[in-house]
C-alpha cells in the first residue's frame, strides 16, 4: 500500500434504507480497517518524522504533550499546534487529511462541552457580544438570570485555551500513530522500559484485533444477507449478545491455538525483541530539539521566565 | 468515558500514574503464575475487549449504542487479568485513535481497566454465592455486577472531572481544564450511565453470559480457578507488599511536587484539605465552600497540584486497601 485508497471498500458498507445497527457495525468496522492502512501508508513514506528514530520520536512526542497540558496561553498552544501542522506538512501527510482527521471528533466534543462557558450565564466576566436583554429579577424555574445574556471575553479566551490544548495534544499523538509503524512504535515502547510482558501482549492484541475484526464482520454480513425483515428489538439484541459472546469463546480458544503453535516453535515464556534500532546525529537534535521546547513551554507556564 | 488530554491538570494525572504502576507490576506478577501461557491469552482477551465495541447492540428509538464489557471479562478470564487485557485494549485506542489521552492514560486505566472489572467481578460472585453456573441467579449477578461496575466508573469519571476546576484556575479566575464543578459532572456522569448506559452493559453482559452458559459454561474464570487456590497467606503477603510500595510511592509523588514549587508549608496544606467535608453527600458542599470561605479560586494552580495528588491518592489507596481485602479472603 503506497498511496492512499480513500474508497476502501466503499461499495460492501453501502446499505439501503435506514442505518440499522448492522450496517452502522459494518460501517465502523470497515472505517477502522481504513484508517489502520490510511496509517500504515503513511508511516512508509520518506519524511521527516519517518526517518527518526521512533524512540526519540516517542520520547519527544510525550514530553510535548506533557507540556502541552501544562500550556495556559492561548498563543504559545495555537503556535505549538501550528508547529505541529508544520511538522505534519514536512513529514508529507497532507494538511487537510491531517487537520480533518484531528478535529473530527475529539475537539469538536470539547467544543460541545466548553460552550456554556462562553456565556455569562455559567462565569461572569466582560460583555464581547450581547445576546439578549432580559431586565432585571429574570429567571427560569428556580435559576435566577442575569439582566442580559451575553457572551464574556474571558469565557471565550477560557474556552478557546481548553479547546486547543485538546486539539493540539491529540494531533501530538495522532502525528506519532501516522508517522511509526505498528511494531517498530511497541518496540520503541519496550525500549522506554515498559515491561516485555506488556509490549508483547500489545504487539499481539493488536495483530489479533484485526482477525477477530473480520470475524465480526463476516457474522454482520452474513446476518445481513440472511435479513429480508428485521425482527423484534430484544431478538436482534439476543442476536448481538450471542454473537459477542461467540466472539469471546472463539477469542480464548484461539488463544490456546496460538499458545501451543508458539510452544511449538520454542516460546519459553521469554520474550525476545529483535533491537535494531539505532541512534543517528538527527536523533540527537531533534530529540534535544524537543525536550529543550517542551522545557520553555513548561517554563513559560509556570510563570518562571516570559 | 475515555478522558481525553487537557481535560484533568497535572497533579491528577501524575497521581493516577502513580497509582497505577504498581496495579500493573502487581496485576503482571499474578499473572506469572499462568506461565508462557499468559501472552497469548491476554492478547486475545485484550483484543476482544477492543472488538467489543464494535458491536451495536439495537435501542430504543432506531438507535444504537455499544457496550464496554469491564465486569464480563473480569468474569471470564478473572479480574486481574482483566486489568491487563483492558489497559492493553485502552493502550491501543489511546496511541492509536487518539481515543483517550496519553497524560489521561492512567486515570482511564484506573475507571475502566480496574474499577469496572474488580466491582463487576466481586459483585457477580457476591450475588452468584455457590449457585450452579447454569443457574439463573448467575445472569441477573452479572447482569447487576456490570450495571453497577459501569455506573460507579462512570460517576468517579464524573467526581475526577468536577475536582478540575476547583483545582485549577486562571489569572481570570475560569477554570483551565474541565471547566464544570462536581454539582454538574457527578450527576451527569451518573445519570447519564445510570439510566442508559449501564442498562445497556448489564443487558449486554446478561446476553454474553447466557450464551456462554449454553455453550461452554467451562471457560469462566472461577470455574478453573477453584482447584488451584494459592493460599491465604501468600496473597495477604503480595497485598501487603502492594499497598506498602504504594505508600512508599505517593509521598514520593508529593516530595516532587513540592520541591518544585515549595511554596505551601504542610501545615497549610493540612489545614485546607482539613476543610474538606468527609461523605460523597456532601459533594456540593466541597465545591461552593472553599471558595466563599477561604478564597480558593484566588489560589495559583500549583495549590491544587498537592491537593489533587492527597485526595487522589488518598481516595484510590482506600479503593485498593478495599479491593485487596477481598481479594485476600477469597
Amino acid at each position: 500500500m503506497k498511496e492512499v485508497n480513500d474508497e476502501t471498500c466503499e461499495c460492501l458498507a453501502t446499505y439501503h434504507g435506514k442505518k440499522s445497527f448492522i450496517g452502522r457495525t459494518i460501517e465502523e468496522i470497515f472505517k477502522f480497517i481504513e484508517a489502520a492502512f490510511i496509517a500504515e501508508s503513511y508511516s512508509r513514506r520518506k519524511g521527516l518524522l519517518q526517518s527518526l528514530d521512533p524512540r526519540v520520536k516517542l520520547i519527544s512526542i510525550m514530553t510535548i504533550i506533557f507540556a502541552t497540558v501544562l500550556v495556559t496561553n492561548l498563543k504559545i498552544l495555537t503556535s505549538v499546534y501550528v508547529f505541529l501542522v508544520l511538522i505534519a506538512y514536512i513529514s508529507k501527510i497532507e494538511v487537510s487529511y491531517f487537520i480533518k482527521r484531528v478535529w473530527l471528533f475529539i475537539p469538536i466534543f470539547s467544543a460541545i462541552i466548553a460552550l456554556p462557558m462562553i456565556f455569562n450565564i455559567f462565569f461572569p466576566g466582560d460583555p464581547l457580544i450581547q445576546l439578549i436583554y432580559l431586565g432585571p429579577g429574570a429567571h427560569l424555574g428556580p435559576f435566577s438570570l442575569p439582566e442580559s445574556v451575553y457572551i464574556t471575553k474571558q469565557g471565550v479566551y477560557a474556552a478557546s485555551i481548553f479547546i486547543m490544548r485538546v486539539a493540539t495534544c491529540v494531533s501530538a499523538i495522532v502525528l506519532l500513530f501516522l508517522t511509526t509503524p505498528q511494531q517498530m512504535l511497541f518496540k520503541a515502547i519496550r525500549s522506554v522500559g515498559v515491561p516485555r510482558i506488556y509490549v508483547l501482549t500489545l504487539g499481539m492484541a493488536y495483530r489479533y484485533i484485526f482477525l477477530l475484526i473480520d470475524l465480526v464482520r463476516e457474522m454482520y454480513i452474513a446476518k445481513k444477507a440472511r435479513t429480508i425483515r428485521s425482527r423484534n428489538m430484544f431478538e436482534e439484541q439476543k442476536w448481538v449478545g450471542g454473537r459477542i459472546g461467540y466472539t469471546l469463546i472463539r477469542s480464548l480458544d484461539m488463544s490456546e491455538k496460538v499458545h501451543m503453535a508458539m510452544l511449538s516453535r520454542g516460546f519459553t515464556g521469554d520474550v525476545k525483541t529483535m533491537e535494531e534500532f539505532k541512534m543517528r546525529k538527527r536523533d540527537y537534535i531533534t530529540g534535544a530539539a524537543s525536550i529543550a521546547l517542551s522545557i520553555v513551554l513548561v517554563a513559560t507556564s509556570q510563570n518562571i521566565f516570559r | 468515558m475515555h478522558i481525553p488530554d487537557g481535560y484533568l491538570g497535572p497533579s491528577t494525572f501524575i497521581a493516577f500514574w502513580i497509582i497505577m504502576i504498581p496495579i500493573w507490576l502487581y496485576a503482571g506478577k499474578k499473572m506469572g503464575t499462568l506461565g508462557s501461557k499468559r501472552a497469548p491469552l491476554l492478547a486475545l482477551a485484550s483484543a476482544f475487549a477492543f472488538v467489543i465495541m464494535m458491536f451495536n447492540l439495537p435501542v430504543p428509538g432506531g438507535s444504537s449504542g455499544h457496550a464496554v464489557g469491564g465486569a464480563i471479562i473480569a468474569v471470564v478470564i478473572g479480574p486481574w487479568a482483566a486489568v491487563i487485557a483492558i489497559s492493553i485494549a485502552l493502550a491501543l485506542q489511546a496511541l492509536l485513535f487518539g481515543d483517550g489521552g496519553v497524560t489521561a492514560y492512567a486515570a482511564n486505566c484506573f475507571s475502566m481497566a480496574v474499577i469496572m472489572p474488580f466491582i463487576g467481578y466481586y459483585t457477580y460472585k457476591f450475588i452468584s454465592g455457590n449457585t450452579d453456573i447454569k443457574s439463573s441467579r448467575r445472569v441477573i449477578a452479572i447482569a447487576i455486577g456490570a450495571w453497577l461496575s459501569l455506573t460507579v466508573a462512570a460517576t468517579f469519571i464524573g467526581f475526577i472531572l468536577g475536582l478540575q476546576p476547583i483545582l485549577y484556575r486562571g489569572a481570570n479566575g475560569l477554570p483551565l481544564y474541565m471547566p464544570y464543578p462536581l454539582s454538574v459532572t457527578v450527576p451527569a456522569m451518573f445519570l447519564e450511565h445510570a439510566f442508559v448506559f449501564s442498562i445497556l452493559e448489564a443487558l449486554v453482559s446478561a446476553l454474553i453470559f447466557v450464551y456462554i452458559q449454553r455453550t461452554d459454561p467451562s471457560i469462566f474464570y472461577a470455574e478453573k480457578a477453584a482447584p488451584q487456590e494459592v493460599s491465604k497467606k501468600k496473597s495477604t503477603r503480595d497485598l501487603a507488599i502492594g499497598i506498602l510500595l504504594l505508600i512508599i510511592l505517593t509521598p514520593l509523588g508529593l516530595l516532587a511536587a513540592g520541591t518544585a514549587y515549595g511554596e505551601w508549608a504542610p501545615e497549610e496544606l493540612k489545614a485546607r484539605v482539613g476543610y474538606m467535608p468527609p461523605g460523597l453527600e456532601k459533594l456540593s458542599d466541597l465545591w461552593h465552600a472553599p471558595i466563599s470561605d477561604y478564597g480558593f479560586s484566588n489560589l495559583p494552580p500549583i495549590m491544587g497540584y498537592i491537593l489533587a495528588a492527597a485526595i487522589g491518592v488518598i481516595l484510590c489507596v482506600g479503593i485498593l486497601y478495599f479491593m485487596g481485602k477481598k481479594i485476600a479472603k477469597d
